[in-house]
């Protein structure tokens, strides 16, 4: 182990965060509110969608919102801060029904896998997958979202 | 007309990626990452004066581009792998080809490769499974 790995595996060792795998969220509910699509709507420089459709990239922050954690809170579980200190690696969303606004989801996420891994340039980063379901009052699943970050070390 | 295999969706640009957007972006999300609104905070990876647009807005330009093609309730999947940032007064454009054509619980759908690109290079790419509407 290089002496720039032996200072990471020091400061965030490898058994910790292999140890977040199967990590469950709170858990919670989330609505999504019409000034909130909105909004939201209007920064993707999108026209409104009719009768009361969410945008496709609610996808993003409501299951995590809804799941009881925030983006600052997930940082914190995957011990990163600052600029750089994050990327994005990809998505894999998947919608089973139009999402609505006013419409109370239920909301349940874990932390699906973690994976230590190096840049060719010897770089070391986490590979941190968490995943999140939506589900409708009437218990059918709206939305199931996997997303997949880059904690860098 | 019939869609088909090979199809070309229509392309949607956004001309000027606007950092104000990315304010209240940050501000919905509760997202407390400095490089999306602090440009001093950028110097240190690179990007100094400038700021980075959120994932899922870079995604959405590809969410509008479907839904302007197929409709609002067309998305049934999104795949996607991030390339390098766009930053602000950046120009991108969504892009997508209808690769191949099924018929799944009763609709047709089209599995599509999509990118999103900045001067001709791809910043996002991936896979869209779009509900294709009655033609």
């Amino acid at each position: 182990m290089s002496p720039v790995e032996t200072d990471v595996e020091d400061a965030v060792p490898e058994a910790d965060m292999l140890a977040l795998i199967g990590h469950e969220f709170p858990g919670g509910s989330r609505r999504i509110e019409h000034w909130e699509n909105w909004l939201l709507t209007d920064c993707t420089g999108f026209d409104q969608l009719p009768d009361g459709t969410v945008h496709p990239i609610a996808l993003f922050h409501v299951p995590i919102q809804g799941s009881g954690m925030t983006i600052a809170a997930l940082f914190a579980l995957g011990r990163v801060e600052g600029a750089g200190s994050v990327g994005l690696d990809g998505y894999d969303w998947e919608y089973f029904k139009p999402l609505r606004e006013d419409v109370d989801y239920r909301v349940d996420g874990r932390v699906v896998d973690v994976e230590r891994c190096s840049t060719d340039a010897g770089r070391i980063y986490d590979r941190f997958v968490f995943s999140i379901d939506l589900t409708e009052p009437d218990g059918n699943i709206a939305a199931r979202v996997t997303n997949f970050w880059r904690l860098r070390r | 007309m019939t869609i088909h295999e090979g199809a070309q969706i229509p392309k949607w640009a956004m001309e000027r990626v606007d950092a104000q957007r990315m304010k209240t972006m940050a501000a919905i999300l509760r997202d407390p990452y400095p490089v999306h609104w602090d440009r001093d905070a950028n110097e240190a990876i690179g990007y100094g004066g400038q700021v980075i647009n959120q994932g899922p807005l870079n995604l959405s330009y590809i969410a509008n581009m479907l839904m302007a093609w197929q409709g609002p309730h067309c998305i049934r999947r999104l795949q996607v792998a991030f390339g390098r940032p766009v930053l602000d007064d950046d120009n991108v454009v969504a892009t997508g080809i209808v690769d191949s054509i099924d018929e799944v619980d009763g609709e047709r759908r089209a599995t599509c490769t999509i990118t999103l690109q900045r001067d001709g290079e791809d910043v996002v790419t991936g896979t869209a499974v779009v509900a294709l509407s009655d033609e």
